[in-house]
């Protein structure tokens, strides 16, 4: 029956990712004195875009609408691996973070290939950019996540998020702490928030996810909001998932898994506020700078995986 | 049934020149060639898969036939280089078939194909000796030969000046692998590698330590690590492409074959900081490749820095084996070590398939700068596609071969963290960060490649000309993608004999089979992604062919894309310590400042390891040069009275020694 429930949190994930981005959105409306979208938009735009037809240059190859579908599908299999109702995940297996890792670098390494087969200057230009931020988003990813593993003697996700589960809020380490805030900065890089990168710019200075994706319309382009969104989702899910856990059923009775479900939602909520907060009080990065904003990720994820090992 | 198909490998790769020399004059001969050495090859695959599926041996005493003692041993290692020898030339030879028909005439063709089926049985050779006389004999052969070969495209004065460099560090680091051998031999009855094997326990520590430092210099150079990579990316460019496939894809592993041999087979368990080395010069070595590598717009260039990558990613293996080895923990050393030889086997397999794709592309093209190429995927679908593949396995992508062999890597160094000590707990957690950082740089190097080559607009009219390559060279290419695919998909098709492997080297280990996990889970893993995209795809419309809106202008042109120089901007700016260029800027007339009639631009790139550390020694030897000339006067008398002087000292020497 646990496969049961795993399957309902990896459609539950990518179900409320939309929703999450709403939400965001609105809450920084609201900071910034408008009234804003309602939070269910972005699922009216995805069945918008569904229904238009799919504009393709007449250079492209069949990569450019293959692209998309690609990114699509190893997101919603890098979702299966993360555990956000309960300890286990769909697909979890001894070391699937790094099989987490290397998921989402598929689907971006074929969304840069399809940005630069749309033959104009925009696809290259964010290509290039994207390709500088997750190349050095990378290793701290890694490395943070690394971190969280040794200390929690288990390499996979389900196993860290249990050992989590196993310790009071107050016994966090200083270690735990450095690989919270390198994830966390990696996780705003990764997914193109403020001060990284403008989800919602279209000014080719600043642009980096949507100079890629400007020439993209119609389903390809619903399927790449969408996954994009579901990626966000999954970030902080997994930021969840290692750090505060707490609430995760631990059995498999309905009202445990009421009680989880409403526990992840007031978590992610929490999460949501604290991205829209960030967004509307700092400015965006000059992009020679985002190297440094990711070098303090990357040292403090170095930090943390040697202090681990003093810390034995 | 074994034994006669390696027999058969070995007459038909040593007959085969002669055939190609007797039917030089048909008009079929090039045919005859390939397909010979294609039956050979295959031959040679099955006898090796025959041979690790078994684990039986073969041996081949050929003493009777040289002065000092021959023979041939196949064991699983051997077996499993062999195979990897086999597994990539067979798709090469029918590559060659087509592409040495369409290039090249009259004696290169012949000289084409009498060198490339000896090179192929040096490199057997090398891999398949039972003792130090074979096995040099084969290490010299297989520079020797394949200089030959880089040669056959022409033989002007810069190429002759890259083949010299490259025969001249092979000579050097042949002396060091000739000098690890020799240290040996106070303690050891003979030079067969039985007898090596049993005196090498009888050694002093610092005997081993110096046969090992030997074997890293030597193998180092051959395997092209940082930095003693000089020759690699002066000499794989210049060769015929599938020439480059099999120096980069294969020649390389033969060093990799060796180090295994000699410090996992012959010396055993060592101390600590033998693995340190090899992991030091596998990081540097991967780091350094892969930057050299995107700032590089020569498609066959940019290959070859990346096999100095690739060849950091297996020593980063190998290291990591040996710290375990070394603190007691033989089941996770078998895990680095699998690691290890399944990427030098994986990094065969994709880089020839990148180098033939590149042969491909400049006989489509006619020319391997990226600038110049663009929008080949829709003239070129099965070149396009298998080169696609090959992107992604190098750059390690999952559902691909790639992927498998780090994750191994990664599962070792994060079980570093278990180890007692503090030192390796830090040390080997970390370099799962050093391996991903390589892992993003060469994404990033490869979404420039098939993205600028591939994708887009066509950048120049031979570009835009392109028509696909003959079946024969899209054979060669699929059969190593399909490979590709087949290990990233089922790797325990492969992580079976290597098991067998590890247990030949590390005898008695136990295998952590929660480091295989992985294998139960990627077919499963690729059927839901099959699954989601089959499903996405015939849900999508057929879709509107429409021009890309231009800003209100006439139109996009090619120009106007992202150039690979631009792509790489970014990186090449935040690494620039790394590459360090020389840049000039002249303005013709000088002082306006604006408007000036003429500007010249010039940005000269030399790795700055020529620069600093090559040159200062280049220039001390000549210096020395230049001032022992004084000992040569021409005059007879002189020489006389050296020779005195020498026999002097040395009767002084014997008598007090």
């Amino acid at each position: 029956m646990s496969w049961v429930i795993d399957l309902l949190q990896l459609i539950v994930l990518v179900a409320a990712a939309p929703l999450l981005r709403g939400i965001i959105g609105r809450v920084k409306a609201l900071i910034q004195n408008r009234q804003g979208a309602s939070i269910f938009r972005p699922y009216a735009d995805l069945r918008k875009l569904f229904r238009k037809e799919d504009l393709v240059p007449p250079t492209a190859s069949p990569l450019y609408r293959l692209a998309p579908i690609i990114l699509f599908a190893a997101t919603l299999v890098a979702v299966a691996l993360v555990p956000t109702l309960q300890a286990s995940s769909l697909l979890g297996l001894p070391g699937d973070f790094i099989l987490l890792v290397y998921l989402l670098a598929l689907g971006r390494f074929f969304l840069m290939l399809g940005a630069m087969d749309g033959g104009s200057s925009f696809g290259g230009m964010g290509a290039s950019r994207e390709a500088l931020v997750s190349t050095l988003a990378e290793a701290p990813l890694l490395l943070g996540l690394v971190a969280v593993s040794v200390l929690a003697r288990s390499t996979s996700l389900a196993g860290i998020a249990h050992w989590a589960m196993g310790r009071s809020p107050f016994q966090l380490s200083p270690v735990h702490a450095m690989a919270i805030f390198a994830l966390a900065l990696v996780t705003i890089a990764e997914t193109g928030r403020v001060p990284v990168d403008n989800p919602t710019t279209h000014l080719e200075l600043t642009m980096i996810h949507e100079a890629m994706v400007l020439e993209y319309s119609g389903p390809s382009l619903a399927l790449i909001e969408w996954a994009s969104a579901i990626k966000l989702n999954l970030m902080l899910s997994l930021l969840i998932a290692l750090f505060a856990p707490w609430g995760m059923a631990a059995t498999l009775s309905v009202g445990a898994m009421a009680m989880a479900l409403v526990a992840y939602a007031v978590k992610l909520l929490v999460l949501a506020l604290a991205v829209a907060v960030l967004e509307s009080s700092v400015a965006k990065l000059r992009m020679y700078l985002v190297p440094d904003f990711l070098g303090a990720a990357c040292a403090l994820a170095i930090l943390a995986v040697a202090f681990t090992a003093l810390k034995r | 049934m074994t034994d006669v198909l390696f027999y058969l490998l070995l007459a038909l790769l040593l007959a085969g020149p002669v055939i190609t020399l007797i039917a030089a004059r048909l008009r079929q001969a090039p045919a005859i060639s390939a397909h010979l050495l294609f039956v050979a090859l295959v031959a040679g695959a099955l006898a090796s898969v025959a041979m690790l599926w078994q684990g039986r041996v073969v041996s081949v005493d050929l003493s009777c036939l040289a002065p000092f003692s021959f023979s041939l041993l196949v064991d699983r290692l051997s077996a499993y280089f062999l195979l990897l020898i086999c597994l990539v030339g067979a798709p090469v030879a029918l590559f060659s078939g087509s592409y040495v028909e369409r290039h090249y005439h009259g004696a290169r063709r012949v000289w084409f194909w009498v060198l490339l089926p000896w090179f192929l049985l040096s490199m057997v050779l090398v891999v398949t000796a039972s003792t130090a006389f074979a096995f040099l004999f084969g290490w010299e052969l297989m520079t020797l030969f394949s200089a030959g070969l880089v040669l056959i495209d022409g033989h002007d004065g810069e190429r002759r000046g890259n083949v010299f460099t490259y025969l001249l560090m092979m000579h050097a680091g042949a002396a060091a692998v000739f000098a690890a051998f020799m240290v040996f031999l106070p303690h050891s009855a003979g030079l067969g590698f039985a007898a090596l094997r049993t005196a090498a326990p009888l050694l002093t520590p610092a005997a081993r330590s110096a046969i090992f430092l030997l074997g890293f210099i030597g193998f180092g150079t051959k395997a092209g690590i940082v930095p003693l990579h000089l020759w690699l990316p002066k000499a794989h460019p210049i060769a015929p492409s599938p020439v480059s496939a099999l120096m980069s894809g294969v020649m390389l592993k033969t060093a990799i074959y060796g180090l295994v041999r000699l410090s996992f087979d012959f010396l055993g368990t060592g101390p600590a900081w033998w693995g340190y080395l090899i992991l030091a010069a596998g990081a540097v070595s991967g780091v350094l490749g892969v930057l050299y590598a995107i700032a590089e717009h020569d498609l066959k260039r940019l290959l070859a820095y990346h096999s100095v990558e690739n060849i950091g990613i297996i020593y980063l293996g190998l290291g990591a084996g040996m710290i375990f080895a070394a603190n007691h923990s033989p089941a996770w050393a078998a895990v680095a070590l699998m690691g290890a030889l399944l990427h030098s086997l994986n990094h065969a397999l994709f880089k020839s398939l990148l180098f033939l794709g590149a042969g491909a592309i400049a006989d489509a093209a006619e020319t391997l700068d990226l600038e110049e190429l663009g929008g080949l995927f829709s003239r070129m679908r099965v070149t396009g596609t298998v080169f696609l593949i090959g992107c992604c396995s190098i750059v390690g992508l999952p559902l691909l071969n790639g992927f498998v062999s780090e994750w191994l890597t990664f599962r070792s160094f994060i079980a570093g963290a278990t180890l007692p000590g503090l030192a390796p707990a830090i040390v080997l957690p970390l370099m799962a960060g050093v391996l991903a950082l390589i892992g993003g740089l060469a994404a990033a190097c490869f979404a420039k490649v098939f993205g600028v080559a591939f994708l887009g607009r066509p950048r120049s009219v031979e570009a835009a000309d392109a028509v696909e390559v003959p079946r024969a060279m899209q054979a060669g290419m699929a059969i190593l993608a399909a490979a590709c695919v087949v290990i990233g998909i089922a790797p325990v098709i492969v992580l079976r004999p290597l098991a067998g492997i590890v247990l030949q080297l590390l005898p008695g280990v136990v295998l952590p089979q929660q480091a295989f996990a992985l294998t139960n889970m990627l077919p499963l893993i690729a059927l839901a992604v099959i699954v989601v995209a089959l499903i996405l795809r015939s849900l999508c419309r057929a879709p509107r062919i429409t021009p890309t809106w231009a800003c209100g202008m006439p139109g996009l042109d090619s120009r106007m894309q992202y150039t690979s120089t631009a792509f790489s901007k970014p990186l090449r700016k935040v690494f620039s310590q790394v590459y360090r260029p020389e840049r000039s800027i002249e303005t013709l007339p000088a002082d306006p400042p604006f408007f000036p009639h003429w500007i010249a631009y010039r940005s000269v790139r030399t790795t700055s390891f020529e620069r600093s550390l090559y040159r200062p020694a280049i220039n001390g030897i000549l210096a020395t040069a230049n001032r022992l000339r004084r000992l040569q006067t021409g005059n007879i008398q002189v020489y006389l009275l050296y020779m005195f002087l020498a026999l002097v000292a040395a009767l002084i020497y014997m008598r007090f020694a």
